[in-house]
């Protein structure tokens, strides 16, 4: 099991590596640089190539890219992601709040997602083939169909515009307290839930169905258990393992969701930060945003693998 | 060059005059119509939000996010003022200098201070803090790149000098990055964040919100209106900008799309402000060896088969644009000298012909980025409409991405300049003007005695002390610039704004960094 252990470890730091490599190739690809997004068309007019030059000299542009890779990774394992290019703030300073705000997002979001999920999915296994299961998975085809902007400015629509009951955008500042930006943050938290449970609810469905037609719940049904119980206590665990991997990936997923809908509600989170760095080539902070994403989803994964050897004996010996 | 601003200083003055003289009119108007009574008296306190969807490049690079230099310019003169303000007529204004005087030879310039002007922090504004504010933008932006030298000369007095004559120096000091700071060392100048502008920060998320409070302490007496003033960054974010709007988040949306104006006229509770001109779009002629734009007569027919009226009407839909003349001087600009003719499908056949291309011609590919939404919709009308005088214009959009890097192509290798559209603002002639000299690439490497005499012009302009003098100088480039056509200018957009009923005084601009939220309140 140690070894088992280790080598997913060991896998997902490549990975990680890898990734890094990926970022900061894909940062360095994109034409333009930090220096020419910070000037207007006004400004450049009045300057000229060598005034140009020199600028970059001055930022650490004309630098080779290996020099520039090598450097920042050495930085970022010891928790130094750098300095913004322009104004040379702190990449930390820059993302912290924005990663707690997040990763708010992403919990509650997931709170809720997860308990809906098992409730719809059980309610559509347990009445396979009639209204409950029909209702069940037509919204999760709706939900899945329909992406984040389109369902965020519905809701923006029906619950700000025409009942104004929440704010169509979010005015807190990034350092807010968490109780503070979860009471503006109904409408993106339900964006990304109406996004991601549909998924969730096809996965514990389909597993639901299969562990109920397996013997050993067969079984367990001749000793006269109530069906509800037998749902929870048996059937629901043994579908819940093999839809551990997915859940883990769509946990990770949410991050995409939440980009989009960071954006679509202002929301102060890392999302706004990426798109912001992206348009201001602020190399150091997309390659920070992109290391932590990918951070998340190999920990998720990680964790995933974790919970089915120790949930599962036969993975054990795997 | 003394400067009178007693219609800045005295809404006091402008009150009572209305009050004396309209007080049987505004009696009447009040028992008719009492809504249009209460917009017409200014009323003090409350709080406005709005939130600008123009892209920020800058904001929250500094290390505390309040330094002028990195506010979204439109934000800067909230808090901070400079030397010179440009009016909505883009004429110049006196701000913190309420009196400038050049030398004989238009390279030194004398400047006096007004007296009386507090920082936030109680502090007066002396001749000490812009000397050393100015330090610092002589080394920051290259709009002080001219400035060779600034020094002391009394405790409201400053003498900056410069490294050629400019007859409009003063149009510079009011760009919208030099702004005035308490005196402090080059490296911590302004982290402060206070200025001697209407309103102070309070608090400061930069990438997102700004909260300003009123300056009590403000030198335009009676202003601002206003208790607070919030700021909101939607940079590129048009859509939540105006779910904000219609959710009543926001008062005001700066920087919408013009194109959206025909569906923004049927949204109930809103109102909009559309500045006299804005940013244009520029076409650059590349003129170097193998091109057809080598020979004027070409460049001519591309002027004249241009169907500008018909851009205007389908992208702008006639009002929310203007009709360049193939200058980068813009209609607000007093001395802007509307094209001598409009279209002329003949002559520019006629002038094809004579070049050497009776049957019509291919041009080279042209280049543009949406740097506004609605740029590819003006090169689309654009293109089909040369069709008519057998011009075929091949055109393509290009990422935003490095767009500028690659117009330019190698410029110092080869001096090559793509045949590419690139923005420009509104300024005054001085540097509207100078965009068009041989070294810029954007004059698409102008040459010849047309270019000869044009700068000669240029230079003699920067050099007259006379206006009147100036402004004939001004046209008779604009003259050579429409029969030389070393760039197309075809249209530029006026900028919109968009508030609910409620807000009063909020005028637009047609440079949109220059816009002033002093006389802003609510009904």
């Amino acid at each position: 099991m140690i070894v088992t252990l280790l080598r997913r470890i060991g896998l997902s730091a490549l990975t990680l590596l890898l990734a890094s490599l990926l970022v900061f190739m894909a940062t360095e690809v994109l034409p333009g640089d930090a220096l020419e997004v910070s000037l207007t068309a006004d400004e450049l007019a009045l300057m000229s190539e060598a005034d140009l030059a020199r600028k970059r000299q001055q930022l650490g542009l004309d630098r080779p890219a290996a020099t520039r890779y090598v450097e920042w990774l050495g930085n970022a394992v010891r928790g130094d992601f750098g300095t913004t290019i322009i104004g040379k703030g702190q990449v930390t300073d820059i993302i912290r709040e924005p990663v707690k705000n997040s990763l708010l997002l992403g919990a509650v979001a997931a709170l809720v997602a997860i308990p809906v999920a098992l409730l719809l999915g059980i309610a559509a296994a347990y009445w396979r083939g009639r209204w409950p299961d029909t209702l069940a998975s037509m919204g999760a085809i709706i939900g899945y169909s329909i992406p984040e902007f389109a369902s965020g400015n519905l809701l923006v629509l029906m619950f700000a515009i025409w009942l104004p009951l929440f704010p169509a955008v979010i005015l807190a500042f990034a350092d807010a307290s968490p109780a503070a930006l979860l009471a503006v943050s109904v409408l993106p938290v339900a964006t990304v839930v109406f996004g991601s449970v549909a998924h969730l609810v096809q996965l514990v469905r389909t597993g639901l169905i299969e562990a109920l037609a397996s013997d050993f719940v067969e079984r367990a049904r001749f000793t006269g258990l109530p069906e509800m119980r037998l749902i929870l206590r048996h059937a629901l665990p043994a579908a819940i393992i093999p839809a551990l991997n997915s859940a883990a990936l769509y946990v990770a997923g949410l991050l995409s969701g939440i980009v989009v809908v960071e954006k679509v509600f202002a929301y102060p989170g890392l999302g706004m930060i990426l798109i912001q760095a992206v348009d201001k080539r602020e190399v150091a902070v997309v390659q920070a945003v992109s290391l932590l994403a990918a951070v998340a989803v190999v920990s998720m994964n990680l964790l995933a693998d974790l919970a089915v050897i120790a949930l599962d004996p036969r993975a054990r010996s795997r | 060059m003394d400067q009178q601003d007693s219609r800045l200083d005295d809404p006091l003055r402008r009150k009572l005059l209305i009050g004396a003289g309209g007080a049987a009119a505004l009696s009447l108007q009040e028992l008719m119509w009492p809504g249009a009574a209460d917009a017409a008296t200014p009323k003090r306190g409350g709080k406005f939000v709005y939130t600008n969807t123009y892209p920020n490049n800058r904001i929250g690079d500094a290390r505390t996010g309040r330094h002028p230099h990195h506010w979204l310019d439109l934000n800067n003169r909230s808090a901070y003022n400079a030397l010179t303000w440009v009016d909505e007529k883009l004429e110049v204004q006196p701000e913190l200098a309420t009196a400038w005087e050049p030398s004989a030879d238009m390279k030194v310039w004398d400047v006096t201070l007004r007296e009386g002007v507090s920082f936030h922090d109680g502090r007066e504004m002396t001749a000490d803090d812009v000397v050393s504010s100015f330090k610092f933008h002589q080394t920051s932006t290259s709009y002080a790149k001219q400035i060779t030298g600034v020094e002391k000369t009394g405790r409201l007095k400053v003498r900056m000098t410069l490294d050629s004559p400019n007859s409009e120096f003063p149009y510079i000091l009011a760009e919208y990055h030099l702004m005035i700071m308490p005196a402090a060392a080059p490296d911590v100048i302004g982290l402060s964040g206070i200025g001697t502008g209407p309103f102070k920060i309070m608090e400061l998320d930069p990438k997102r919100r700004i909260i300003l409070a009123r300056h009590d302490a403000y030198w335009r007496k009676g202003y601002p209106y206003l208790d607070t003033l919030e700021v909101v960054g939607s940079p590129g974010r048009m859509e939540s900008a105006l779910n904000g709007f219609r959710g009543n988040v926001f008062d005001a949306v700066l920087g919408v799309d013009p194109g959206l104006l025909p569906d923004l006229q049927r949204t109930p509770d809103l109102k909009y402000d559309l500045s006299t001109s804005g940013d244009q779009a520029v076409m650059v002629i590349p003129k170097h060896e193998g091109t057809p734009f080598n020979d004027k007569r070409v460049r001519q027919a591309l002027a004249l088969a241009i169907d500008r009226e018909k851009i205007m009407r389908i992208v702008y839909g006639a009002n929310a644009g203007w009709v360049g003349n193939d200058t980068h001087l813009t209609t607000a600009n007093a001395s802007f000298l509307p094209r001598p003719t409009k279209r002329d499908v003949a002559k520019a056949k006629a002038l094809l012909a004579e070049a050497g291309h009776p049957k019509g011609i291919t041009l080279p590919t042209f280049y543009f980025s949406a740097t506004w939404p609605e740029i590819p919709r003006v090169f689309q009308v654009l293109a089909e409409s040369v069709k008519e005088a057998g011009i075929t214009l091949p055109i393509e959009q290009r990422p935003s991405d490095g767009y500028r890097q690659w117009r330019v192509e190698d410029a110092e290798k080869t001096r090559k300049h793509r045949f590419a559209y690139t923005p420009s603002g509104p300024r005054n002639p001085g540097v509207s003007l100078y965009r068009m000299r041989p070294d810029n690439n954007e004059a698409g490497y102008w040459s010849g005695p047309g270019c000869d005499e044009y700068m000669a012009l240029y230079q003699q302009s920067l050099a007259e002390r006379a206006p009147d003098k100036r402004r004939t100088l001004y046209v008779r480039m604009q003259h050579i610039l429409q029969d030389e056509v070393p760039i197309i200018s075809p249209v530029g957009r006026r900028n919109m704004l968009i508030h609910k009923p409620n807000v009063q005084g909020l005028r637009n601009h047609s440079q949109f960094w220059s816009i002033r939220f002093d006389e802003v309140w609510k009904s």
